[in-house]
Formats: C-alpha cells, sequence, structure tokens
C-alpha cells in the first residue's frame, strides 16, 4: 500500500481524502479549515470500552447531523475509515496507468471542478462506503442493520416474524440519509454529483451474486434459499473505471412545465438527447491534459511507465528516460498460512523508463 | 369393491363438494401467500478474526465473542498479523448469531450454517491439488447478555476446497480472489437458545501436513439459514386445524366399513392406512419443539414425510391392480409384492441416507457425509439406489394404469350384452377408476407446477399493492391440497349404505354362476348415478 513511505504518511493521506472528499459532496463535512488528526492507524490497540467511538467521531471532520449518526452507531467511525482506505486503493489500482492516477495532490481543487475525474472520485467513495456499511453488518461491528425503522420490541418481533431486509438495503438507505440526500437542488452541480453518488451505489448492487442451497428432505430440493452475496470489491472498482471511460458529458435544461432545471444529455446535431442513464457517470467540462503541473495534478513528469504499453501516451509525447537499476526481490518462498513467510532475496538487473520532463 | 358413495352421489351434491374442496383449497394457498412471510431466511456473517493471546489455552476454553462489551482483540488482516508476529494457531474466528439487537427463538426450528471462504491468489502461496482445510470449531450458547458461554459442540472437521481462479495466474491478477464451492458447516435441529457464538481456529501442523497449501485465506464467511417464525406459526396452525379434521373423517370411514356385514376389502384398508400416515404427519408434535429442546424433531419430520409418500405410491399401485376387472386374483396384498417392494427399498434408502446424514448431526452438528471421500460415495449409492426404483416404480405404475385402460375399453364393448347387475357394475368400476386418475393427476400436476415456480421464482410477487409470498403458499397450498385428497378419498370411496334389490337382476344371477366372482351382492339404483356417470355408461356402450 504505502511501499517507501514512512507509516505516519498513511493515517495522513487518509485524511487529507477524508478532507478533500467531504467538501465537495458532503461526504465528511468540514467543521474548520483546520485538518483533525485521524487516530494513529489501523495498527493501534482499539479500546475495548464501549464509548471509544464517541472520541473517534469527534476526531474525524464531518457536519453536525453526520456526528450525531457516528455518535448513534458506534461501529460507523471505523467503517468510515475502512471507506476510505478501500476507496482510495481501488481509486491508485484502476488509475495506476493513467496520466491522472488518482494523485491526491491537487484533489481540492479537481473537487471544485464538474470533471470526470471528479465524477468518479464521487462514485467511488459511496461505492466503498456502501460496500465497507454490508461487511461491518455482517460482522456484527453496526448494532441497527435490519428493520432499522422498529423501535425496539417492535425489532424484535418483525426479525422474529421473519420480514427484515437485507444488509446490503439498509446500508444503501443509510448511505443516502448520511450524505444527505434528501434535498432536491436545484443547483445543477449538486444534481450531478447526486447523480454520481448513486452511480457509485448502483454499481454495488449490479455485483451482488444471488446464490441459492438446497436443503430439505434428505437434502432435496423441496426447500431452497437464497441470498445476495457482495462481489469483491475489485469488481466493482472495474465496474466504476468502465463507467468513467464511457462517461457522458451534460448540461443544464430548464423544464418548461415545472421550471426547473434538469440534465439533459450532450447536444448533438441541434437534437437534445434524453436524460443520462441512472448507470452512467456524468460530467460538466473536459478535463485538462494532466501533462504538466498544475492545480490539478502534479503532472506525468518522472512517472514510471512500460515501454511497449504505455510510455506513448503517459508521456504525453515527450519521450521516456532509461535508467538501469539493481533491484532485489523475494523469490523462493515458503509460504504458511497465515503468518509465516520465508523468502531468499534475489538480485535482478531490470531497465526503468520514466517519462521525460517538459 | 362394493359400491361406494361416489357412484351413488347426485350430480348437485358432487358438484357442491367439489366446490367446497375447491374453496378449501383456495384457502390454503392464501394462507401461504398472504399471511406467512418467505419459509426461511438468510442471514451474512463476516467472521471477525481475534487474538488469542494466551499459552495455555487449553485448559480452560476462553471465548472470544465479536463484538458487545467484552469483545476480543482483534486483527483486521494478516498483514497486521505478521507485523505483530501471530501465529496461525492463535487466530480465532469469532461469529456471534444472530446480529446485535435482534434473538434467536425456538420459533426458527432448525439453524443451518453454510461456510464460504475468501481465498486471494498468490504466486508464492497457491491452492493445492485435492486441498483440505482442518477446522477447530467449537459452539456455546447463553440465554441472556450477561451470563457465561456454556459449550455445547466441539469438533475437528475437514472440508475439501473446490475452488477456481477464473483470470490468468499473473502477478497482476494478485490479491483478486478464487471461486470457491460453497461448503457444509453445521445444522442445528433445534433453536433452543436466544444467543450462540462460534470459535473456529485453522490450525497448523507442518509435520502432518495440516492446513498446509490451503492458500492465502483473507476472510471466513457464514450464511445461517433458518425458519421464519412467522412461517412456523402458520404452518404449526395449519397443522392443528388439519389434524382433527382428517382425523374425524377416518373415524366415520372405519365406522361405516366395520357396519358392514362382509370384512373390508384390501382396498378399504389400504385407503384407511393412507389416511393413518397422513394424521400421523400431520398431528403437530412440532408444538413441543417451541417448549422442548429436542433436535431430532426434523428427523422425525422427515421420516414421516417418508412413510407418507410410501402409503401413498403403494395405494396408487393397488388401486390400479384392484380396478383390473379381469384380474383373478385380488384382494390380497402378497399379489403386490413386486410393485411395492421398489417402494419400500427406495424408501428406505433413503431412510438410511437420512440417518447418516441428519441422525449423525444429533451428536457432532458440524458432521456432513459430503466432507469424505467414502461420505460422497456411500451418499451418493444411496440416492442412485433410490433413483433406480423410482424409476422402476413408475414403469410399474404406467403399465398397470395401461392394463387398466384397456381393460376399460375392453369391457366397454361387451357392457350392453350384459345383465344389468354386472353392467351396473362395471360402469361403476370405470366411473371410480377415471375419477381418481383424474384428481390425482390435478393434484401431481399442480405439485410439480408449483414446484418449479418456486424454483424460478425470487419467491414473492408484487400483486396489486400486495406481497404474495409465492414459496410459502407453495407449501402451505401444496400441504393443504393433499390433505384435502385424502379427505375426499376416504369420503367419496367410503362404502355406500344404499341398498335396492332388484328381483329382475336376482333371477338373471342364477343363470350366470360362471361370472359370479366378479360380482356383489349390492346393485346400484338406477336413479342414483350422476350426470357424469350416465355419460360414462353411454360412452361405454357406445
Amino acid at each position: 500500500m504505502c511501499t517507501g513511505l514512512p507509516r505516519t504518511a498513511c493515517p495522513l493521506r487518509l485524511i487529507a481524502l477524508c478532507i478533500l472528499l467531504s467538501h465537495a459532496a458532503a461526504y465528511f463535512g468540514l467543521t474548520g479549515r483546520e485538518p483533525l488528526v485521524f487516530l494513529p492507524g489501523p495498527f493501534a490497540n482499539e479500546p475495548t470500552n464501549g464509548k471509544a467511538h464517541l472520541k473517534q467521531c469527534e476526531q474525524m471532520t464531518l457536519t453536525r447531523r453526520q456526528k450525531r449518526l457516528c455518535r448513534r452507531e458506534p461501529g460507523l467511525a471505523e467503517t468510515l475509515r475502512e471507506s476510505v482506505r478501500l476507496s482510495l486503493l481501488e481509486c491508485r489500482y484502476q488509475f495506476r496507468n493513467e496520466r491522472w492516477n488518482c494523485s491526491m495532490d491537487g484533489r481540492g481543487s479537481l473537487l471544485k471542478r464538474g470533471f470526470k475525474e471528479t465524477a468518479f472520485l464521487l462514485a467511488v467513495s459511496s461505492a466503498a462506503l456502501s460496500h465497507a456499511l454490508a461487511k461491518a453488518c455482517s460482522s456484527g461491528r453496526m448494532e441497527r442493520c435490519t428493520c432499522d425503522d422498529s423501535p425496539g420490541l417492535q425489532h424484535r418481533e418483525a426479525w422474529q416474524w421473519g420480514v427484515c431486509g437485507d444488509n446490503l438495503k439498509y446500508s444503501t438507505k443509510f448511505l443516502k440519509k448520511f450524505l444527505g440526500q434528501k434535498r432536491v437542488s436545484k443547483d445543477l452541480r449538486a444534481q450531478i454529483d447526486a447523480h454520481n453518488i448513486n452511480v457509485g451505489i448502483r454499481a454495488v448492487k449490479s455485483g451482488l451474486k444471488t446464490t441459492c442451497k438446497c436443503h430439505g428432505v434428505s437434502g432435496s430440493c423441496a426447500v431452497r434459499t437464497c441470498w445476495k452475496q457482495l462481489s469483491p470489491f475489485q469488481d466493482t472498482g472495474h465496474l466504476l473505471k468502465y463507467r468513467y471511460d464511457t462517461a457522458v458529458r451534460v448540461h443544464s435544461v430548464t423544464n418548461s412545465a415545472t421550471g426547473e432545471t434538469e440534465l439533459a444529455g450532450p447536444r448533438r446535431h441541434s437534437i437534445t438527447l434524453p436524460r443520462p442513464r441512472p448507470t452512467e457517470l456524468v460530467f460538466l467540462e473536459e478535463s485538462p491534459s494532466f501533462c504538466r503541473p498544475s492545480r490539478y495534478s502534479p503532472g506525468t513528469a518522472g512517472r514510471p511507465c512500460s515501454k511497449d504499453t504505455s510510455c506513448s501516451s503517459l508521456c504525453c509525447g515527450r519521450g521516456y528516460n532509461t535508467a538501469l537499476r539493481l533491484t532485489t526481490l523475494s523469490c523462493h518462498c515458503q509460504v504458511r498460512w497465515c503468518c509465516h513467510v520465508e523468502c531468499q532475496t534475489c538480485l535482478r538487473e531490470e531497465e526503468v523508463y520514466t517519462c521525460k520532463k517538459h | 369393491m362394493a359400491g361406494a358413495i361416489i357412484e351413488n352421489m347426485s350430480t348437485k351434491k358432487l358438484v357442491i363438494l367439489g366446490v367446497i374442496l375447491m374453496l378449501f383449497q383456495a384457502f390454503s394457498f392464501m394462507v401461504g401467500g398472504l399471511i406467512a412471510p418467505s419459509p426461511t431466511a438468510a442471514v451474512s456473517y463476516l467472521a471477525t478474526k481475534c487474538v488469542d493471546n494466551e499459552k495455555t489455552h487449553h485448559k480452560n476454553p476462553k471465548w472470544f465473542t465479536p463484538w458487545g462489551p467484552d469483545q476480543c482483540s482483534k486483527i483486521k488482516d494478516f498483514d497486521e498479523a505478521m507485523v505483530k508476529k501471530i501465529e496461525a494457531n492463535n487466530i480465532v474466528f469469532a461469529i456471534h448469531i444472530p446480529p446485535p439487537n435482534t434473538e434467536m427463538s425456538t420459533w426458527f426450528q432448525f439453524l443451518l450454517l453454510i461456510l464460504h471462504f475468501d481465498i486471494a491468489f498468490k504466486i508464492q502461496n497457491q491452492i493445492a491439488d485435492g486441498a483440505s482445510i482442518t477446522i477447530d470449531v467449537r459452539l456455546a450458547y447463553r440465554d441472556d447478555k450477561l451470563s457465561e458461554w456454556t459449550q455445547m459442540a466441539h469438533s475437528v472437521e475437514q472440508r475439501k476446497l473446490s475452488c477456481n481462479f477464473t483470470a490468468a495466474k499473473t502477478i497482476e491478477n494478485e490479491g483478486r480472489l478464487y471461486d470457491c464451492d460453497l461448503l457444509p458447516f453445521m445444522e442445528l435441529g433445534s433453536v433452543a437458545h436466544k444467543y450462540y457464538l462460534l470459535n473456529v481456529r485453522l490450525p497448523v501442523n507442518e509435520r502432518k501436513k495440516v492446513n498446509i497449501g490451503i492458500g492465502e485465506i483473507n476472510d471466513m464467511r457464514l450464511v445461517g439459514i433458518h425458519q421464519n417464525g412467522g412461517f412456523t406459526k402458520v404452518w404449526f396452525a395449519m397443522k392443528t386445524f388439519l389434524t382433527p379434521s382428517v382425523l374425524i373423517i377416518m373415524i366415520w370411514y372405519w365406522k361405516r366399513i366395520t357396519q358392514m356385514t362382509r370384512p373390508p376389502v384390501l382396498l378399504e384398508k389400504v385407503i384407511f392406512a393412507l389416511g393413518i400416515s397422513m394424521t400421523f404427519i400431520n398431528i403437530p408434535v412440532e408444538w413441543f419443539s417451541v417448549g422442548f429442546d429436542w433436535t431430532w424433531m426434523l428427523l422425525f419430520g422427515d421420516i414421516r414425510q417418508g412413510i407418507f409418500y410410501a402409503m401413498l405410491l403403494s395405494f396408487w399401485i393397488i388401486f390400479c391392480g384392484e380396478h383390473l376387472m379381469d384380474q383373478t386374483e385380488r384382494n390380497r396384498f402378497s399379489v403386490y409384492w413386486k410393485q411395492v417392494i421398489p417402494i419400500v427399498f427406495g424408501s428406505f434408502c433413503l431412510f438410511i441416507f437420512d440417518m447418516c446424514e441428519r441422525g449423525v448431526q444429533l451428536k457432532n452438528p458440524f458432521y456432513s457425509i459430503w466432507a469424505s471421500d467414502v461420505g460422497t460415495e456411500l451418499a451418493m449409492a444411496f440416492i442412485i439406489v433410490a433413483g433406480i426404483c423410482a424409476c422402476l416404480y413408475f414403469l410399474f405404475l404406467c403399465f398397470m394404469v395401461f392394463q387398466v385402460f384397456r381393460n376399460i375399453s375392453g369391457k366397454r364393448s361387451c357392457l350392453p350384452a350384459m345383465t344389468k347387475a354386472r353392467r351396473l357394475h362395471y360402469e361403476g368400476l370405470i366411473f371410480r377408476f377415471k375419477f381418481l386418475m383424474l384428481v390425482t393427476l390435478a393434484c401431481a400436476a399442480m405439485t410439480v407446477i408449483f414446484f418449479i415456480i418456486s424454483q424460478v421464482s425470487e419467491g414473492h410477487w408484487l400483486w396489486g399493492g400486495h406481497t404474495v409470498q409465492v414459496n410459502s403458499a407453495f407449501f402451505t397450498g401444496i400441504y393443504g391440497m393433499w390433505n384435502l385428497y385424502v379427505f375426499a378419498l376416504m369420503f367419496l370411496y367410503a362404502p355406500s349404505h344404499k341398498r335396492y334389490g332388484d328381483e329382475q337382476s336376482s333371477a338373471d344371477q342364477a343363470g350366470n354362476s360362471g361370472e359370479d366372482t366378479q360380482l356383489t351382492t349390492t346393485i346400484t339404483h338406477v336413479d342414483g348415478p350422476t350426470e357424469i356417470y350416465k355419460m360414462t355408461g353411454k360412452e361405454a356402450q357406445e
């Protein structure tokens, strides 16, 4: 994950991602201009007393309403951090060969604009939170995961009767509550952000696999029970990358009947296409090239690339430098589950290609 | 068989009875579809990885809870375990059943757990061919949130891993998950406690090759399946209503038989036995499971179902045989041993299979016959033999039905030449057989159709604002249907008490002593038959 960087850099990156993501879409609200410090990191021994989550909630940059939700649900703070980690890792993986490689430099400026990259960030963040919430429900870290609208006794009776829904249904409902999507805004940008957040949620839903089990008399299919299973988040990330590659540019149209502003598809030959599909990522502005350093990205100078596949596009025609590097890598490993690896060290000389500066 | 009620019943009465039965049938479908929830619920559990820091953990087993006030110390993933030098034998997967803020209930009747591993692909740590995973698992319960956990089962089990990696095995695809089959994990025949806790270890022993070559296990998931409490209540209520209904008709039927001067014939005995087996399956002994921790209730239910099906299949064979009108040997069970043996043998094989699976699970809930090679082969053998017996039975039944229909068409051409008594007798036989054949085919078709629908559909439909639980409707509807089938059978095929002497036919009998073995002294009245009966007679005459 953070190879070659000091360990303290990891939580700082997570914090930065939280802050920057929260600015645009009220994902995590800003309580002030100064970033607050996260808990030390995933390796810290978490205190086991019942009110540890209260301190964690205060330390995150959330809106007042989000903090209230966080205090009420003990497992939410941990889940939020897990979702940030998940979205960051997946974003970097999906864009590892692109000019914009999900760098955190310039993210603040990026989130203020309506680029394709902004759309992807919103979608992957909401997808990661949806996924992390469903996982937290499965492991029992979230307390109210089914029939959350029922008060205590009715909740128990509903559970025993058998009308409780599944985890993802709850996590989707909670997610929309957390992000505050109830208000229908007339602002075009807010509509676009809400649309892209929903694309992320839908990507997690479309990845659900229905699995069935036959159990009954002698194991026959007299009784068959089905449930929905989460796909690995890599699959969701892959789908969102495809949505990013096929994103649709939109503009605003005033509905003459209601007087409200609506999203509309691209204008071609003076014919306006209908509004974008719920599964399509949408953006307002064409992206910059990300080739040179700007407020949106540090540029591609010095980026490693693959000679035959990605150097030509990644280096924007500037060419690449070749260097020989002596690499030590592990080989002839003997691995035992879960926690034991014995490897020998091998030396390998390899050519490294990096993009030239402008 | 002497004249039955069905032959003497008027068309009007028969239609009224049919309508009443149809209304009950529709009602039994609607009870399941509209009142009950779906029959079962599935809950996903993701195991928490707890760390056992104590060295002497074999003396008093410490219980690790994944959440709650006294939760264990956890790790998020095994990179963390590697950094902290935690060994495999100190990792405990902890699962609390049910989820937070819920309780298990005796209404859930059973708890079935299915196991699924998330195993990541690593070039240096791949899953060996034929890999088997060894699971050291303990199950505990408690009945309130403050008391200690009490152990109720402990076992060391093996399960065969069957995993596929669909992408290319390259460095690029490291970290992707294998596609692994589901593994049977545990089945409890009763849910007597409110809270259950599972602690699972995957012990590693390099010398004995225990848990070597199982790949990089990231997570352990369980799916818990139980019967919904609401469905259980509806099901119990239905059984409680049906038991006295079938019992009353059984008593009435037996009184009708004993009122006759002759001993009961084989078919009457078989119908009565069918009623007994239906009552046996109806008796709601399940009510005891709400108050007592009887884990054998599932097995007992299976046995009762097996008895009923064996009895039903035997009845169909004997009913066909007794309606072969030229058969000289009849009214004796020994005539049918060839056809009944496949039923008995097939049922016996399934019974042994069920004992090997659910019977053993009474002692060890983690046992699965599919977990070992010998068990899998034995199970497949029993199932294949039962399947062969089912095919043999089906062939025998089709052949007998064919014989009866050929016999009927042969008799039809002779009907006009017969004496009145003999013609009425044969017409009665034909009508009885055709009626039951039609009803049986309708019931069997309904069962198959609903089985297919429940396999294909999601389990519930939205119908004008109401949610219809198709699977629940299937269970209550088909169950109610077979009860109505047995009820109608005992009512309509009870011996009729109408007796009319006809001097003319009595005189004719004297001249046909050669065929007296086919006749009975009961002669049906001309005015009694239904319209269907008369049409059948006309058809026979043509």
